[in-house]
């Protein structure tokens, strides 16, 4: 327990040292970094929109940074979740535009959260059966994966899922019954807040309290060793790599039905690479991914609140600079923390006259 | 035809320039995840440095200083830290970006219209130039592409026939018997990526300095990797690398020139063509001969 809530105070301090450097940088723009922090700061606490915004950018976060952290368990590299992601949102919007005059509600925001997993996890499937079956390096093929998708969706985009106009490349907008619910007034928080906090929590519970998720964590900790006991490692690839698969593609539902409700060019374009950052920082513990997303989300509207702030003219890329450079830090404080304990360590060792 | 193949060579330039640099790394055990954000910086620094100074020379320069300058960060958290290397690869490629879009804005506010600098003058090479067909394919490039066939044979040279050869591959392969013999395989590790950074840097320059002109924050658009992934495709060797990166040159030269045309065949599809294929030869090429300690972090017992 106590060496648990060190790692927080590590991850704290490099948050923290993190967003000093990225203030220094905003020098460059001959702006003092503390005021423009403290305006931003302003403008996010006292509006209730702003602050629903960081839980609105925070909820696909959830989801891909989940892609990862769950087939990290398995020591699996999942690189691909922004085309899993996006899969899912061809899935949901095609669903949505194809049964939203002839369902009710509920039922097609059930089949859509059910295709937008299945089209995720087809994807995570294929990859993970690429591994299994042929020891396919599935960092590589993850991450091709993406590029592949994400011209298949331009391709549908320019001819049947195209709008009906045929004038952008982008879907017609899905109707009001197809949307997920708004959950806070004055805001744009809806349903799939809730969704992504529930499968975090769905995904801690399965790798820490079932068989299955035992077997993910033992083929992650040696695969071989785990081939002996009789757990075939094959299969928990496919099976890994088909729920984080699934996780990644149920973004597709809360962006689609939740926030943006259509599909157009470059959606969502850096979700899938965030993930990567955000489960890192989480150490793979699907909870912490919940409470890095929400960091992340909070970065993010953080750096488009100083973008807006007048006369200033500070750029929205401020967002990525920022995050990666917490996210360095962050590693780096891994690492701090990595020879501090062995420091104790041997302290204590010699002290005990070893 | 000679159109296609001359651009196929010229395409496949910046990737075999990437491919080696990672060739040279992997080797020692060290991937460059963060490949596809130094390309970035390289095309960006390579942008910078004509526009400010005018002089191509400055240019390249920079690409290669910036390029080493993110290699430097890589190497210290991979190498002296001994972090996770895809991670931290994620992570650089993503602050790549961000330094990229920041920067420009900050030298160059919001420009009303696009920023454009010269490109470099394709040379031509004399007598073997106008050798039919060869010539024109292969000797009417521009000076990074000259540069790239000098590295072939040296890099083949280097890797196999000197003792800094050897010891880099045995760095990949057995760290232990490295350290026992006297050497030091962090710094031979951290020198490598060092090094693999700089021609990293100058591939990516290709793509603002020597071919399109001009910068945005996507116009590396994942080629880092595919240099990355030709050099696992390569089985880890300079003369894989070249045949890998001919194919995805062709690939990448096909995908040009279907664009401007009209064809039966969706755009897409042909643009997706590189990535395809990085998943078809990863699937189905099973005699890989990986380095032993491929992304292992090496720790001194003591």
């Amino acid at each position: 327990m106590k060496s648990k809530s060190n790692v927080l105070l590590y991850n704290i301090a490099a948050v923290v040292i993190g967003l000093v450097i990225s203030g220094l940088l905003l020098l460059f723009m001959k702006v003092n970094p503390l005021d423009v922090c403290g305006q931003a700061l302003q403008k996010i606490v006292t509006d209730k929109y702003n602050l629903g915004e960081i839980l609105v950018k925070a909820t696909p976060l959830i989801f891909t940074s989940l892609a990862f952290a769950f087939t990290y368990n398995a020591n699996l590299f999942n690189i691909g979740a922004q085309g899993q992601f996006t899969m899912g949102a061809i899935i949901a919007v095609a669903l949505s535009l194809g049964l939203q005059d002839s369902l009710p509600t509920w039922l097609l925001l059930l089949l859509v959260l059910l295709g937008s997993f299945a089209g995720g996890a087809a994807v995570g499937g294929l990859i993970g059966g690429a591994k299994a079956k042929f020891h396919a390096n599935e960092f590589l093929v993850s991450m091709m994966s993406t590029y592949v998708i994400t011209n298949f969706m331009d391709y549908l985009l320019r001819t049947s899922l195209q709008e009906t106009k045929a004038e952008y490349m982008q879907t017609d907008a899905i109707s009001s019954s197809a949307y997920l619910p708004n959950i806070i007034p004055g805001t744009r928080v809806h349903l799939g807040f809730v969704i992504a906090v529930a499968a975090a929590v769905a995904a801690w519970i399965l790798l820490n309290k079932t068989q299955l998720g035992f077997q993910i964590r033992a083929v992650g900790k040696n695969a071989d060793a785990s081939r002996l006991g009789g757990i075939s490692s094959g299969k928990i690839y496919v099976i890994s790599f088909m729920i984080a698969g699934g996780l990644a593609g149920m973004a597709g539902l809360t962006e689609i039905n939740g926030v943006q409700h259509m599909l157009l060019r470059d959606f969502n374009a850096s979700i899938g690479s965030y993930g990567i950052g955000i489960a890192i920082l989480a150490n793979g513990n699907p909870l912490g991914c919940i409470f890095a997303s929400l960091l992340f989300g909070f970065l993010n509207v953080m750096g488009t609140t100083m973008g807006r702030l007048p006369g200033l003219n500070i750029p929205a890329s401020i967002i990525e600079l920022i995050e990666g450079v917490v996210m360095i830090c962050v590693i780096i404080s891994y690492a701090v923390r990595y020879a501090m304990d062995t420091k104790k360590k041997k302290a204590m060792m010699r002290k005990a006259g070893v | 035809m000679v159109n296609i193949l001359t651009r196929a060579i010229m395409m496949s330039t910046p990737l075999l320039l990437g491919a080696l640099a990672e060739v040279y790394a992997e080797r020692t055990g060290m991937m460059i995840c963060a490949i596809e954000g130094i390309f970035l910086i390289g095309a960006w620094g390579g942008f910078v440095g004509v526009y400010l100074s005018g002089s191509l020379l400055v240019g390249l320069l920079l690409a290669i200083a910036l390029g080493g300058l993110m290699a430097l960060l890589y190497a210290f958290v991979t190498v002296t830290l001994g972090q996770q290397q895809v991670v931290t690869g994620t992570a650089m490629n993503i602050l790549a970006v961000g330094i990229c879009s920041y920067f420009q804005r900050v030298l160059f506010g919001v420009p009303t219209t696009p920023l454009q600098i010269d490109t470099l003058p394709k040379l031509s090479i004399p007598l073997l130039s106008k050798i039919p067909f060869i010539g024109e394919i292969f000797f009417q490039q521009n000076i990074l592409t000259y540069i790239a066939y000098i590295l072939i044979p040296v890099s083949i040279f280097v890797l196999y026939k000197t003792s800094l050869g050897l010891a880099i591959r045995s760095t990949g392969e057995n760290p232990v018997a490295v350290d026992v013999a006297g050497l030091p395989v962090n710094r031979i590790r951290f020198l490598t990526v060092l090094v693999a950074g700089c021609i990293g840097g100058l591939a990516g320059s290709f793509y603002t300095v020597g071919y399109l002109g001009m910068f945005s924050s996507n116009v590396i658009g994942g080629r880092g990797w595919i240099a990355f992934a030709i050099c696992f495709l390569g089985n880890w060797s300079p003369k894989g690398a070249v045949l890998g990166t001919l194919a995805f040159g062709l690939a990448d030269a096909l995908s040009i020139y279907f664009r401007t045309g009209t064809t039966a065949v969706p755009t897409e599809l042909i643009i997706a063509l590189p990535y395809i294929l990085t998943i078809v030869l990863t699937i189905f090429r099973s005699n890989f001969r990986v380095p032993a300690k491929l992304g292992v972090p090496y720790r001194k017992e003591s």
